[in-house]
């Protein structure tokens, strides 16, 4: 397994950030998702030892969090969301300098630094100073910097904020790249769920520092939820107030489309059987393909 | 541009481990002081003092052939007497102790200020260094400056004595004198190394922490004047950065301090000092901002 996380607790002063967050990530691209303040940068710093946890215990490739936070850092590369460029520096400087920190010979980090810069798409602009990259480069040579000393496991906080959408296909098509092709695992943080959907097979969804949804990501939209597009002709109201009422969630679109979520339990036959009751006409009855929006509004419990 | 114009390849090396692992921070510091305007100026006018004395020791074993400088000006070639009072004089000189301050402004303001700045503390921190490493190469930084204008040319003046004297006088008449040297070096990259850092690490913006040195500097020395020329109370340089150095300079070297004060206090003074920037680093540098 690449990260096992056993009850682990973190607080800031009184508020809690993690509270008994129990996770286990083997294989592949994963993706940590969660609205603002759900502890998401709070985990990554965590794991790679920036903050000691409360409470409970972890192991990050093997390596405890707690008592092998170097080891840990050594394979691990961590791309983070802010800009963090050193000023007065070009490209290959810069690479092959956390490179050198790294462990890497110098010699050795420098050569490196010449081919992920190549690898992330700066190799003409690597001796350019950092001073004049644009927003999307400096994406990439934060990717660069993580990739540099050839990590096991790269974690990827909030990689496509500040993108342009070129740039965003961009940096997303690399993370698809490394993720399945390089045998990196990637852990990639994010609120923006499209970018998860795009290069994730795993998700883990934190609420309010607990785990609220966690697997594979085709299986939880399947398993965990069925929804159904119906276009119906007049008594949309109290029809939709009857499919609630047996515990379907019902959503109405600007086009007067009625979403509606089946409960486990419930067979899609009670829709029809409800409609019949209220002389509603039923024009369109479609499956519809759960989004991770979907499931993501339903985990969190936002619209 | 592309991505992936070449494909990615795994690196087949070991990792080394570092005996001084904050080796690299330093070596960038200093390649990042001499891409800043006038810090090169600053370098290069440092080495005036250091000049200036080499030859005088120069002179002092050649007086015969120099008696013209100083023809009618009997007893005029006294400074030129290489003793414990010479090697103070430099190490304790206004003009080095302005330009090792002047280097720290041009070269050394930035060393944390930028860091923090651009939030580049978590990518240190993301690798295998400890907050010490960290810390220690960026003292190295300020260190290695400081040193090449102290140690180096004190240990220059020792040896350049010898080979012009053509005998070891200098050290059996004064057999405290390389130790002297050694420790007042250190003293003075430790103290400036720490005022530096202490300074840059109070603000995001390496202008700030540069006029804040300058300042600092400036005012202790400022301060200690006006309240001296007051009270007349000799007690006032310990107010003076400036004459605290040049108070424990005089100790080492044996010779009388300029002010009636035990060097002592000032080592103290000194010292908090170095004491208050270890605490304000300890919390400064972080690889995350942590609010409880």
């Amino acid at each position: 397994m690449n990260i096992e996380l056993k009850d682990l607790r973190f607080s800031y002063g009184p508020v809690t950030a993690l509270d008994g967050v129990d996770l286990t990530l083997g294989e592949g691209a994963c993706g940590l998702l969660g609205p603002n303040g759900a502890g998401k940068s709070t985990l990554l710093r965590i794991l790679l030892g920036f903050l000691r946890p409360d409470r409970g215990e972890g192991r990050v490739l093997g390596y405890d969090i707690r008592r092998e936070p170097f080891a840990i850092r050594r394979i691990v590369g961590y791309m983070p969301e802010d800009d963090c460029l050193i000023p007065g520096l070009d490209a290959v400087t810069f690479t092959a300098y956390f490179g050198e920190l790294s462990g890497m010979p110098r010699q050795e980090a420098m050569k490196r630094a010449h081919d992920v810069l190549f690898y992330v798409g700066l190799g003409e602009a690597r001796y350019r100073s950092l001073e004049t990259y644009s927003a999307g480069m400096k994406q990439r040579l934060k990717m660069a910097q993580a990739l540099v000393h050839d990590p096991k496991l790269l974690f990827l906080d909030e990689p496509t904020s500040n993108l342009d959408p070129q740039g965003r296909i961009e940096v997303l098509e690399l993370i698809k790249d490394i993720s399945s092709k390089k045998d990196i695992q990637v852990l990639v943080s994010s609120h923006i769920l499209t970018d998860i959907e795009a290069t994730c097979s795993r998700v883990v969804i934190l609420n309010r520092g607990k785990v609220a949804a966690e697997g594979d990501l085709e299986a939880l939209k399947e398993v965990r939820f069925r929804l159904y597009e119906i276009k119906t002709a007049g008594g949309e109201g109290s029809f939709a107030e009857a499919l609630a009422a047996r515990g379907c969630r019902v959503e109405t679109t600007e086009e007067g489309l009625l979403k509606v979520y089946l409960p486990p339990e419930m067979d899609r036959r009670a829709i029809f059987a409800e409609a019949f009751r209220r002389s509603v006409q039923i024009r369109t009855f479609v499956r519809s393909r759960t989004s991770l929006e979907d499931l993501f509004a339903r985990t969190v419990g936002v619209d | 541009m592309p991505i992936a114009e070449q494909g990615y390849t795994h690196w087949g090396g070991r990792f080394v481990e570092r005996r001084v692992p904050w080796g690299p921070i330093t070596r960038l510091g200093v390649r990042m002081a001499f891409k800043r305007k006038f810090f090169k100026l600053a370098f290069a006018l440092s080495f005036m003092p250091a000049v200036v004395f080499a030859a005088g020791i120069y002179v002092s074993e050649r007086l015969e052939d120099f008696q013209f400088m100083f023809k009618g000006r009997p007893g005029s070639t006294s400074f030129l007497e290489v003793n414990p009072l010479y090697f103070k004089s430099y190490f304790a000189g206004d003009f080095l102790l302005f330009m090792l301050v002047m280097m720290m402004v041009l070269g050394g303001a930035g060393l944390i200020a930028d860091d923090l700045r651009s939030n580049s503390l978590q990518l240190y921190f993301a690798r295998p260094i400890r907050k010490r490493d960290y810390l220690a190469g960026k003292l190295a930084t300020a260190g290695a400056f400081v040193l090449l204008f102290t140690l180096a040319p004190g240990v220059l003046f020792i040896l350049l004595k010898i080979v012009f004297a053509g005998s070891f006088k200098i050290l059996t008449a004064y057999p405290w004198i390389p130790a002297a040297v050694v420790l007042d070096s250190l003293l003075l990259a430790t103290f400036f190394s720490a005022y530096t850092l202490l300074i840059s690490s109070l603000s995001k913006n390496r202008r700030y922490a540069a006029v804040l040195l300058f300042l600092g500097y400036l005012f202790s020395d400022l301060f200690f004047g006006i309240f001296y020329g007051i009270f007349h109370n000799p007690a006032f340089c310990l107010l003076s950065i400036k004459a605290n150095l040049q108070q424990v300079a005089a100790a080492l070297f044996r010779v009388p301090p300029a002010f009636d004060v035990p060097w002592l206090y000032s080592l103290l003074v000194l010292a908090a000092i170095v004491a208050a920037s270890a605490a304000v680093l300890a919390r400064k540098t972080r690889g995350v901002e942590v609010i409880k």
